[in-house]
C-alpha cells in the first residue's frame, strides 16, 4: 500500500460513504408507497336492496374514499347487476385491458369499451377485442338490507 | 497620452477574457467541419424545441397548481384568463408534439445513415436514453391537465405496469403513490415532468452535443469510402475539415443550414399555435361520466396497433414492445459491424425505416377511424331513399336499433364496424340460416345470442328486414 493508493482509496471510500448515506435512505423513501398494505378491506354502501330490481343491470355512483386527497376521484361509477334475489355482481367500469371506461348496452346486453374494441358480456366474460380476462368484480355483501362493496377488492388501478 | 486605446474595446476584451469565451468560440463556433447538408438540422431543431419547452414550461409552472383540487382550474385559468396564457400553453403543446416527430426523424435518419457506427457509439447510446425521456415526458405532459383524458392516460400506463410479473400490484402502488389515483399521483407525475426528466435531458443533451463536436457527424465522403475502424474515420474526418473544398467553418456556414431547418419547424409550431391554439380541455378528471378517452395524436399509432394485435399477444406486447425497442436501439451499434454508411449501401436499414414510417402513418390513419369500437345508439339507422319496407320489415328496422345490431353492423356504411356491413356481405344466408344465426351465433363469432330475448314474431320481422337490407346499395 503506497501513499498514492491510500489516497485513491480515501477518495473512493469517502465518496461511496456519502453516496450511500444519502442515496439509500432517499431510495427507501421513494419506494415507500410500493410497500403500502394491500390486504385491507374497505366496505362501502352502494344502495338499499330495494333500489335494485332482480335481473337488472344498473349504473351507480359510489363514494370509494373519504380522503380529501382523492378529491373528485373519490366518487366512482360502476355497474350493479342483481342476478337473483340475494346474488349481486358489481363490475368496475375499468376495461380489463387498459382501464378505459366501459359502457353497458341494453340492446345487446353487452359492455362496450371505447378504446380498442374490447367487448364483455353480462357475466363479465370477454367476448371480443384485446382484453385477456373478464371484467374486474368488486366483492359484495348485504348488510341490514344495504348492498355493500369492498372497494379494495379490485386491483389498485381498476 | 500614449496608451490611447479605446476603453470600450478594453471592456469587451476583458469580459471575453474573464469569462474565458475564447476557447468556446474557437472549439465550437470557429472550428472547421466537413461540409454539411440542410437536412442535418434536425439536432439543432430538437435543441430549439427543448428550449421552447423549457421557457414555456417556466411560465406554465408559475401558474400551474399540482393538486387534484386545483390543477384543472389552474389550467383553465392559464388558458382563458391569463394574458397570453393560451399562447404559452399552445407553444408548449405543439412543441411537444413536434419534438416527438423530429426525434423520430432524427432517430430514423441515423439508422439510415449508420450514424451510430464507430466512433459514434457513445453519442448514439446517450441519444437513445434521451429518446425515451422525450417519449415519457410527452406522455406525462397531458396527464398534468387533470382532465378526463389525463386520468385515463394514467390508468392505461398503470394497467401496463400491472402486468409486470411478481410485482405488478406494488408497481402500481409505487407509481400511483397510493391505493387509488389522488394527490400523490399528480405530485409524482408533476415532479417527473418538471424536475427529473428536464434535468436529465439537459445533462444528456449537453453531453450528446459535446460528443457531436468531438466525433463529428457522418459526412458524405464517409459514405462514399466507408472507414472500417474508428481510427480510419478520424483520419478521414481530419483530412476533410481542413480541405479547401470539403471543409468549412461551423459558424456561420454550417450553422445557417441548421438554423433555417429549425426556423421552418418553429414556424410550423407557431402557425399551429396561432391557428389551433392549445389542446382543448375535456371535462375535469372524474371516474363517473361516460367518456371517450383518447391518447394525444403522437400516440395514435400505438392505440391502433393494440386494437389490431391478436388478443393473445397483447400482454406480451405491452411489456415486450418498450423493452425490445430499448434493447434493440441500445444494442444496434454493437451488433451492426458493417462499415457502410449512407442510404445506398444499407438496404436492410432502409427497408426497416420505410416499413416503420408507413406503419406509423397507416396505424395513425386507422386510429382516426377507430372502426373496432362498438357503441350503443338509439338512432334508427337511415334507409336508402327508394327503400320500400313492408310492415314486418319496418318492425324489423326498429328491432335492428333496439337490440343494438347497429352498434356492430353498418348498413351502407352507416353504423358500427365491428361485424360485417350487411349491405356488403360476401356470403348471403337464407332466411332460416339467418334465424338460427341470430338465435345462437357460431362459437367463434363475437355476437350475442338473441334466442332467449326475441319472440319468434320479432325474430321473423328482424330477418325480414335483414334480407331487405342486404339488397340496399353498399354506400348511401
Amino acid at each position: 500500500m503506497d501513499r498514492r493508493k491510500l489516497l485513491t482509496l480515501t477518495v473512493a471510500g469517502t465518496g461511496c460513504a456519502i453516496a450511500g448515506a444519502v442515496g439509500v435512505p432517499v431510495l427507501i423513501n421513494m419506494m415507500a408507497p410500493a410497500f403500502a398494505e394491500s390486504d385491507i378491506e374497505d366496505w362501502r354502501p352502494v344502495g338499499p336492496l330495494t333500489d335494485f330490481p332482480v335481473g337488472a343491470m344498473q349504473n351507480r355512483e359510489v363514494v370509494i374514499s373519504d380522503q380529501k386527497e382523492h378529491h373528485k376521484l373519490s366518487r366512482r361509477s360502476l355497474y350493479v347487476w342483481r342476478r337473483s334475489d340475494q346474488e349481486f355482481v358489481v363490475y368496475s367500469r375499468a376495461c380489463s385491458d387498459l382501464g378505459c371506461p366501459i359502457v353497458w348496452d341494453q340492446g345487446s346486453e353487452w359492455f362496450f369499451c371505447p378504446c380498442h374494441g374490447g367487448i364483455f358480456d353480462k357475466n363479465g366474460e370477454r367476448r371480443a377485442g384485446p382484453p385477456q380476462r373478464g371484467l374486474w368484480k368488486y366483492s359484495n355483501r348485504i348488510q341490514n338490507g344495504v348492498l355493500e362493496i369492498n372497494v379494495r377488492s379490485v386491483p389498485p388501478m381498476a | 497620452m500614449k496608451n490611447d486605446e479605446k476603453p470600450k474595446e478594453n471592456a469587451v476584451h476583458a469580459a471575453i477574457d474573464r469569462l474565458a469565451l475564447g476557447p468556446i468560440w474557437r472549439k465550437f463556433f470557429a472550428r472547421r467541419v466537413p461540409k454539411a447538408r440542410w437536412y442535418y438540422g434536425d439536432g439543432a431543431t430538437l435543441l430549439l424545441l427543448l428550449g421552447i419547452l423549457i421557457i414555456t414550461g417556466f411560465a406554465l409552472g408559475l401558474m400551474y397548481s399540482a393538486s387534484p383540487d386545483t390543477a384543472y382550474a389552474s389550467v383553465v385559468n392559464i388558458t382563458h384568463h391569463q394574458l397570453m396564457g393560451w399562447f404559452v400553453r399552445g407553444m408548449h403543446y405543439w412543441s411537444a408534439g413536434m419534438m416527438v416527430i423530429i426525434v423520430l426523424y432524427h432517430l430514423f435518419r441515423h439508422i439510415l445513415l449508420g450514424g451510430y457506427l464507430p466512433p459514434r457509439e457513445g453519442t448514439w447510446v446517450i441519444g437513445v436514453l434521451m429518446f425515451f425521456l422525450i417519449i415519457i415526458n410527452s406522455y406525462i405532459g397531458y396527464t398534468l391537465r387533470w382532465d378526463e383524458r389525463s386520468v385515463y392516460a394514467i390508468r392505461v400506463a398503470l394497467n401496463i405496469f400491472h402486468r409486470v410479473p411478481w410485482i405488478g400490484d406494488e408497481l402500481v402502488y409505487f407509481v400511483q403513490g397510493g391505493w387509488t389515483q389522488g394527490s400523490p399521483t399528480l405530485s409524482r407525475l408533476y415532479a417527473v415532468h418538471v424536475i427529473f426528466v428536464p434535468i436529465l435531458l439537459l445533462g444528456l443533451a449537453s453531453y450528446h452535443l459535446y460528443l457531436v463536436v468531438f466525433h463529428g457527424v457522418t459526412t458524405i465522403p464517409e459514405r462514399l469510402n466507408p472507414p472500417e475502424t474508428a481510427e480510419e474515420q478520424k483520419e478521414l474526418y481530419d483530412r476533410l475539415k481542413h480541405h479547401e473544398d470539403e471543409g468549412e467553418t461551423f459558424f456561420p456556414y454550417t450553422m445557417v443550414e441548421s438554423q433555417i431547418f429549425a426556423f421552418v419547424i418553429f414556424c410550423v409550431v407557431l402557425g399551429l399555435t396561432l391557428a389551433l391554439g392549445p389542446r382543448e380541455l375535456m371535462p375535469e378528471a372524474n371516474f363517473t361520466e361516460t367518456s371517450f378517452p383518447s391518447e394525444e395524436w403522437w400516440f395514435h399509432w400505438y392505440s391502433a396497433w393494440v386494437a389490431y394485435l391478436p388478443p393473445w399477444l397483447t400482454t406480451w406486447f405491452y411489456l415486450g414492445f418498450p423493452l425490445l425497442l430499448f434493447l434493440f436501439l441500445i444494442l444496434v451499434p454493437f451488433v451492426d459491424h458493417g462499415a457502410n454508411r449512407g442510404l445506398r449501401r444499407r438496404p436492410l436499414a432502409v427497408g426497416m425505416i420505410v416499413i416503420t414510417v408507413l406503419g406509423l402513418l397507416t396505424l395513425t390513419g386507422l386510429r382516426l377511424e377507430s372502426e373496432w369500437t362498438a357503441w350503443p345508439t338509439k338512432e334508427l339507422v337511415p334507409l336508402p331513399v327508394q327503400a320500400q319496407l313492408g310492415p314486418d320489415a319496418q318492425r324489423g328496422h326498429q328491432l335492428f336499433t333496439e337490440y343494438s345490431c347497429i352498434s356492430c353492423h353498418a348498413l351502407g356504411g352507416n353504423g358500427g364496424d365491428v361485424g360485417p356491413d350487411l349491405t356488403s356481405l360476401k356470403v348471403r344466408l337464407s332466411a332460416d340460416e339467418l334465424r338460427d344465426f341470430i338465435r345462437q351465433p357460431p362459437k367463434h363469432v363475437a355476437m350475442p345470442a338473441y334466442g332467449e330475448r326475441l319472440s319468434s314474431e320479432e325474430l321473423n320481422a328482424l330477418v325480414d328486414f335483414v334480407l331487405v337490407a342486404q339488397t340496399f346499395p353498399q354506400k348511401y
